[in-house]
């Protein structure tokens, strides 16, 4: 049995008046958090109204900005370097068969109704919500795992008032990264809507309604829910019993209330910003000129540039399934994509598209993710349309008819569709960018706008032949395993290695000799407890994925937010990421 | 009518099927999303049925039961989700075609009496400025010039302190202070097909018998034009006004979006890009029967104001 507590300075102090609570003592002096003061209100965003105020009831991104302030997860982020740290897991075993995981709870939390926090409410959330398939955004494929060929449930009990139990059927290694990913919900406030209180499966769904008193919803986090304005704003105050300290004692969150103020839109929320009604907001690269300029003409604010590892960079993915056989060939063939990587100018792209506020990608994982990113930029191609044309000419591609363009064969052109999203000044751009470099080198490409949000689902239905789609970045690529796993559900670029019956194992006839490999990657990844061990097999994996040019990554953009100077100890968050949250730092100060 | 609406119901289901993409598409990058979770969302929501059964299922429930279906992204009734907008929909529309008609009318009939004059070649050609710029665009600039005069209410209904609190005349005039940028700004695009309709119309009337009598026989100017001439040129309209009514959902989507206004219109503009199928519907049926019934109204009105069509 191994300790994994680290980081973080954990305190019991005695409070006057109140029970034996276990305080935890955060700092992040190399962040720039200095201990602040209390009081004040923070304006932030949110982009629409919320359904609803369960947490596991709504799958849009804009629930989980304010619901990271009213709950807590059992083990959280650490600000710097996304390492695991304590949350209301004090601290936990992992037996050696990393097949039981021991949590040890903190004591003396207390919702914010004043009922005690237990390994209850713990056992309550992951079996009675989470692992509820009917449960609309839970996680239901977390805790059932494959063995053997059977599907084992994950077990969760309580062993004691302040200790959780957790037995994995096979080991999992990101397992503990993915607690972190889960609010832990009060049970005497849901036990209604559960199985367990003898409600249907799919009724947790209708648990607090955004209808009802806010004050009906109750967490752990640092503030709770205080009001709501139909369609206007969410409004939390802060809890005086939350169970981070600064280190000069002071009990966090310093800002009194935060109100999201419900702004749909880029061009209202600037309005608002600008105006000074909201104090914070996240902008992109795109913005960022008309920003900082304002902001070196002496407006109040600062323009906040932080490297990201969260958040999506996009790849141009061409369709190794795709319907047209010469192009399925064509594309199925890495010295292709090769070829074609080398008229990707990646450097115009950072430059013109994103103001230079993005870096060259990782193959997938993102540069700031220390764990797991290994240096590909030595393997991925440059831009070099000579090489290009000289990597074409060699595949055969030569233009036989002279018409400029390309022939795959004969009465062939070597032309193609590429699908990106119009709604999107990026992705319009990076497309235009992408048709007119590979037009100089005999490559026609159409260009084929659709609704950014419809982008993944086309890809997903093989309805495409080249597309640019942003996913895939995640801490722990095992995550991302039905993205980058060949046969995996979002594995769409290949999707023939993809299994009629999402069940059933993929479909290796169809694999490509390096897809065998790249699968047993995340097989192993999965399973072996061994940290290094698996870093070693994922830099392997990225070693790969740019050899192949499996997808060519394209960029991966800065996070970039606009801040007044009264808000101090900013740290950026995209807001929607569970575990990882700034804002209780944050205060307010002339 | 019924005949009708079935065929706008039929019609707007069609398009909105054959829209590619599903509602779930953008939560596909969601690693909480597996297949199963889409399958089980998707029969869940029903849409597994066969789109003619979709159809059927959504129709029936209106027609047995006033349920106009379900909001995917609101979680709510489509009938709870519009409730919520309505009132400040309704507010925001009626004060600006209050703002549209009271500048419109008196402009159409002083540039009809100067025609051609130096009045009506200002308001005429303000006039067709307004027609011309989009309202978003008015809007986007009134919003530009009150942050570069220093002032913060741009967009929304109140300012953040007065949001959801109980009603004062600080609130009240906070609300004043947001509320004219998209009065004008959508209201400037009626004002000159009011004013201009106004203006011919009474132009046509000036000129016809019953004026020249009214005048001959002594009456004063003024009650020539108020009582004879205007009262008859307004006419057609009392039609436009009804026609108008629709416009509460879907005249001024843009407008509402840059604004930030609790509005139907965003309502409706999110409802067709994320394909939540049943609300898009139930609004599109909805601005139907409001055209419908303006019609109605317009009749009605008519037949008040005008003698002629009454004894018709």
């Amino acid at each position: 049995m191994k300790k994994l507590t680290k980081g973080l300075l954990a305190a019991a102090t005695l409070l006057a008046g109140s029970a034996l609570a276990q305080d935890e003592v955060v700092s992040y002096p190399s962040l720039g958090i200095e201990p602040g003061q209390s009081g004040g209100t923070l304006r932030l965003a949110v982009a629409s109204a919320p359904p609803t105020f369960f947490y596991y009831g709504d799958l849009s991104n804009d629930i989980k900005l304010f619901s990271q302030q009213i709950f807590d997860t059992l083990v959280e982020f650490d600000l710097e370097n996304y390492e695991l740290v304590a949350g209301l897991a004090t601290s936990w075993d992992i037996s050696e068969d990393g097949l039981v995981y021991t949590l040890h709870l903190r004591q003396g939390v207390t919702w914010h109704d004043g009922e005690p926090f237990t390994a209850d409410d713990v056992v309550f959330t992951l079996n009675e919500i989470v692992a509820n398939p009917e449960t609309r955004a839970g996680d239901a494929a977390v805790f059932v795992q494959t063995v053997d060929g059977e599907s084992v449930p994950v077990e969760v009990v309580a062993l004691d008032d302040h200790t959780v139990q957790i037995t994995l059927g096979a080991p999992s290694a990101a397992f503990l990264t993915q607690l972190r990913a889960f609010f832990i919900m009060p049970k005497h406030a849901l036990l209604d809507f559960s199985q367990e209180g003898g409600a249907d499966a799919s009724a947790i769904n209708d648990a607090w309604p955004t209808t009802g008193a806010p004050s009906d919803v109750i967490g752990t986090g640092p503030y709770r829910l205080t009001g709501y304005v139909a369609g206007q704003m969410v409004e939390l105050q802060r809890s005086d019993s939350y169970w981070k300290v600064d280190e000069a004692g002071t009990r966090l969150p310093y800002i009194d209330t935060l109100q999201y103020l419900v702004i749909t839109g880029t061009e209202a929320q600037t309005a608002q910003f600008l105006a000074g009604n909201l104090d914070q907001l996240n902008i992109s690269g795109g913005q960022f000129p008309d920003f900082k300029s304002r902001e070196v003409a002496g407006e109040p604010f600062s323009v906040i540039v932080s490297e990201a590892l969260f958040g999506s960079p996009p790849h141009l993915a061409f369709n190794m399934s795709a319907a047209d056989p010469d192009l399925q060939a064509v594309f199925s063939d890495a010295a292709f994509r090769r070829a074609m990587e080398y008229a990707v100018n990646r450097d115009r792209i950072i430059d013109d598209v994103y103001n230079g506020l993005a870096t060259w990608p990782g193959t997938p994982t993102a540069p700031v993710n220390g764990a797991f990113y290994e240096d590909t930029t030595e393997i991925m191609h440059g831009f070099d349309l000579d090489a290009a044309a000289a990597a074409l000419d060699e595949l055969g591609l030569t233009d036989t008819d002279g018409d400029g363009i390309r022939n795959i064969s004969a009465d062939r052109e070597l032309e193609f569709t590429l699908t990106y999203g119009n709604d999107s000044a990026t992705w319009t751009d990076i497309a235009t960018i992408l048709q007119n470099d590979f037009e100089q080198i005999g490559v026609r490409v159409n260009l084929q706008g659709i609704q950014s949000a419809n982008l993944l689902g086309q890809g997903m239905s093989g309805d495409f032949e080249a597309i640019i789609v942003a996913i895939g970045n995640q801490p722990d690529p095992e995550l991302r395993k039905p993205i980058w796993q060949p046969g995996g559900s979002l594995y769409y670029w290949h999707g023939a290695t993809q299994p009629d019956d999402p069940a059933d194992p993929p479909n290796f006839d169809a694999f490509f000799d390096f897809e065998h490999r790249l699968y047993e990657i995340f097989e192993l990844g999965s399973t072996l407890a061994d940290q290094e061990q698996r870093a070693e097999l994922y830099r392997e994996w990225q070693r790969i994925n740019a050899e192949q040019a499996l997808v060519i990554m394209i960029a991966k953009p800065a996070n970039i937010a606009a801040t007044y100077n009264n808000v101090h100890n900013f740290v950026y968050s995209l807001g929607v990421i569970p575990g990882y949250n700034p804002v209780p730092f944050y205060y307010l100060a002339d | 009518m019924i005949p009708t609406l079935f065929l706008v119901s039929v019609l707007c289901f069609t398009v909105i099927t054959i829209q590619p993409g599903s509602f779930l598409n953008r939560y596909l990058e969601d690693p909480r999303v597996s297949p199963q979770t889409v399958a089980r969302i998707t029969s869940e929501m029903g849409l597994d049925r066969t789109p003619v059964e979709q159809y059927l299922y959504w129709i029936w429930g209106i027609v047995s039961r006033g349920d106009f279906g379900h909001s995917f992204s609101g979680m709510r009734p489509v009938s709870t989700v519009i409730g919520e907008l309505i009132g400040w929909t309704v507010l925001v529309a009626g004060l600006t075609m209050l703002f549209a008609w009271l500048v419109a009318v008196p402009l159409g009939i002083i540039t009809a009496l100067k025609r051609n004059g130096f009045t009506d070649f200002i308001a005429s050609f303000f006039g067709y400025i307004g027609l011309a710029v989009p309202d978003f665009l008015i809007a986007l600039l009134l919003v530009a010039a009150v942050l570069n005069a220093g002032g913060t209410q741009v967009g929304g209904l109140f300012s953040p302190e007065f949001i959801g609190r109980p009603w004062s005349w600080a609130r009240f005039v906070d609300l004043l202070g947001h509320l004219w940028i998209p009065i004008i700004a959508i209201g400037t695009n009626s004002v000159a097909t009011i004013m201009r309709q106004m203006r011919a119309n009474l132009l046509d009337v000036l000129n016809a018998d019953y004026v020249r009598t009214a005048r001959s026989k002594g009456l004063p100017e003024r009650r020539v034009i108020n009582r004879h001439a205007v009262r008859t040129a307004i006419n057609p309209l009392v039609s436009l006004a009804g026609l108008s009514l629709p416009e509460l959902i879907n005249g001024t989507i843009i407008a509402s979006i840059v604004l930030n206004l609790p509005t139907i219109g965003p309502l409706l503009y999110e409802s067709l890009l994320n394909k939540d199928q049943y609300v898009s519907m139930a609004l599109l049926l909805f601005s139907s029967i409001l055209l419908m019934a303006g019609n109605l109204l317009a009749d009605l009105a008519l037949a008040w104001v005008d003698p002629r069509i009454r004894y018709a």
